[in-house]
């Protein structure tokens, strides 16, 4: 006799029911980050691979040694677990792109004791069509694109490389929001140009930077109108001994809030300008490092060390709300903080996003 | 019931399952064996091997003939590299793994030495055990052998080191020589 309870049964009769159970299924396939995913159909397989003209066979990443090689396709199915919809594709792939070609993701970063997450910078209108948020609550959560963006990467370095906490990846504690970093530049309160156009694109261009990151940290410095204190502020937090490894140099950037951009740029101050009195003050007498453990690994001019590798290694990017001067550090992992290229996104030829959008100018 | 939805695990052609692999035939001793040994640039890993390479040298005349340090630390030994050990020496010291990604990186270069017909004994830390044993069901050997030593390695002294390579000692010896040990399928 078929009761309520039969599994079954509900199964057939409730969509919702099944629904849950696909999700429980995949779960006990191991394909998961934690969080629910959306089974992947081919259904919605074909309606992602539409959206790019790249062949899904195309092998887009590798981990050679693990004999492990991914594609466009396989991409296309993490990005549909994590949430996205079709027309994030193009984005998923440029992010992906973006990472690939950064030299820090190169070198066993998946698999580090740091655990480091990649900080994915969307520039263009398509953060307007996509719904990317640049503005408060950058760093989520709340916004789906954002989320599920970055979600896929991650999934994609799960399933697809077969890399798991506690197996292969080894990560000691892991970064907190490891597979959410994903911001918008907020272009429209910028005063200096778009950081895809330090990355090599024309402005206007739908483009995402990407480098890994070991953490975050806020500056809260709303109590002053000098300039060079909201320098000195940001220096000190950039030149913290505690994310300095004990040889070479230490790696930073920021993401401004719009209020501490401002007050920067009324100044007088460029971007090249602000990464360059950064440089010169994020740094360290030797004797400050050796108190700590972590003396002698460094080139040192007349008893300082300089913590940042070199003015154009501190990526500066704008995001968050004009609601506060609250900024945030970021610290890349890697002796290469970023390598100062950013990716288009390309779309298929049928459904490339038409000239006339909603840009700010 | 789920037959429909896509395995996400499921990537480019070339990535299916790897077959076992056979360990290299062992020799009954070491003594006049040519030694090879193959550093990861992890700290402490040279000295380390150096210390190995003075023991089995007193103890079980052994000579070192090679030394070669790895130009990555996650990848596995370059093509040029294994020739050059298959070429100068008999039996070969790999390590050491103390790290996400070198552990597992070291234990893929005990598995191609082993392909190529030389004996190999990997040394990692004890900390990362399970990175180690995911490369070697990766490669396709599961349960394939190697030698631990406590985490963790980079802080130690060189006394320290020496204290530890002493410990390994008859581990590394007895991998290099018994018949079949490095394998339980």
């Amino acid at each position: 006799m078929t009761t309520v309870a039969d599994p079954a049964w509900t199964a057939a009769q409730d969509p919702a029911r099944t629904a849950a159970e696909a999700i429980r299924y995949c779960y006990e396939q191991g394909w998961t980050d934690g969080l629910p995913v959306v089974p992947a159909t081919q259904e919605d397989l074909e309606a992602f691979l539409a959206t790019t003209d790249r062949d899904p066979d195309e092998v887009i990443g590798a981990q050679e040694h693990l004999n492990r090689r991914v594609t466009v396709r396989q991409a296309a199915v993490n990005a549909i677990m994590a949430g996205c919809e079709p027309e994030y594709f193009p984005v998923v792939l440029a992010a992906w792109d973006a990472l690939n070609g950064e030299p820090s993701t190169n070198g066993g970063a998946w698999q580090s004791t740091s655990g480091p997450a990649p900080l994915l910078v969307v520039n263009g209108p398509v953060r307007q069509r996509l719904g990317i948020n640049h503005a408060g609550g950058v760093f989520g959560p709340g916004f789906r694109a954002n989320a599920t963006i970055g979600r896929a990467i991650g999934l994609l370095v799960r399933n697809g490389y077969g890399i798991k906490p506690q197996e292969l990846e080894q990560a000691t504690q892991g970064v907190p929001g490891r597979w959410q970093m994903v911001i918008g530049e907020h272009e429209e309160l910028s005063p200096w140009e778009p950081l895809s156009v330090v990355g090599g694109l024309e402005r206007g261009v739908d483009a995402v930077s990407a480098t890994l990151i070991r953490a975050c940290e806020y500056v809260d410095n709303r109590h002053t109108e000098s300039a060079e204190a909201v320098l000195q502020d940001f220096a000190d937090s950039l030149s913290r001994i505690g994310a300095y490894l004990g040889f070479r140099h230490s790696s930073g950037g920021l993401v401004l809030g719009p209020e501490h951009a401002k007050t920067l740029a009324d100044a007088g101050y460029s971007r090249a300008d602000v990464q360059q009195w950064l440089f010169e003050h994020a740094t360290h007498t030797e004797a400050e490092l050796a108190a700590a453990g972590k003396g002698g690994g460094a080139p040192v001019t007349d008893g300082v060390v300089a913590m940042m590798p070199s003015a154009a290694e501190i990526p500066v990017i704008v995001a968050g709300a004009a609601n506060a001067a609250i900024s945030m550090v970021f610290r890349p992992f890697g002796w290469a903080s970023w390598s100062g290229r950013s990716v288009p996104v390309q779309y298929a030829a049928a459904s490339r996003p038409s000239p006339v959008q909603e840009v700010t100018p | 019931m789920f037959d429909t939805i896509i395995d996400p695990t499921v990537g480019a052609p070339g990535d299916a399952e790897r077959g076992r692999t056979a360990l290299a035939t062992r020799p009954a001793d070491l003594a006049g064996l040519r030694l090879g040994l193959l550093v990861n640039t992890k700290r402490n890993a040279a000295d380390f091997l150096e210390e190995v390479s003075g023991l089995l040298a007193d103890r079980y005349g052994v000579i070192t003939t090679l030394t070669r340090t790895k130009p990555s630390i996650v990848h596995p030994a370059p093509p040029e590299m294994l020739d050059e050990l298959r070429g100068e020496s008999d039996v070969v010291v790999v390590g050491v793994g103390d790290c996400g990604s070198c552990s597992a990186s070291a234990v893929a270069d005990g598995l191609q030495l082993e392909a190529a017909g030389i004996p190999a004994a990997v040394i990692c830390s004890d900390a990362f055990r399970v990175s180690a044993d995911a490369m070697a069901s990766l490669q396709g050997t599961p349960g394939y052998e190697y030698v631990t030593t406590a985490h963790p390695v980079a802080s130690l002294s060189r006394d320290g080191v020496r204290e530890r390579a002493e410990q390994a000692l008859p581990e590394i010896v007895s991998m290099l020589t018994r018949h079949a040990v490095a394998v339980a399928s």
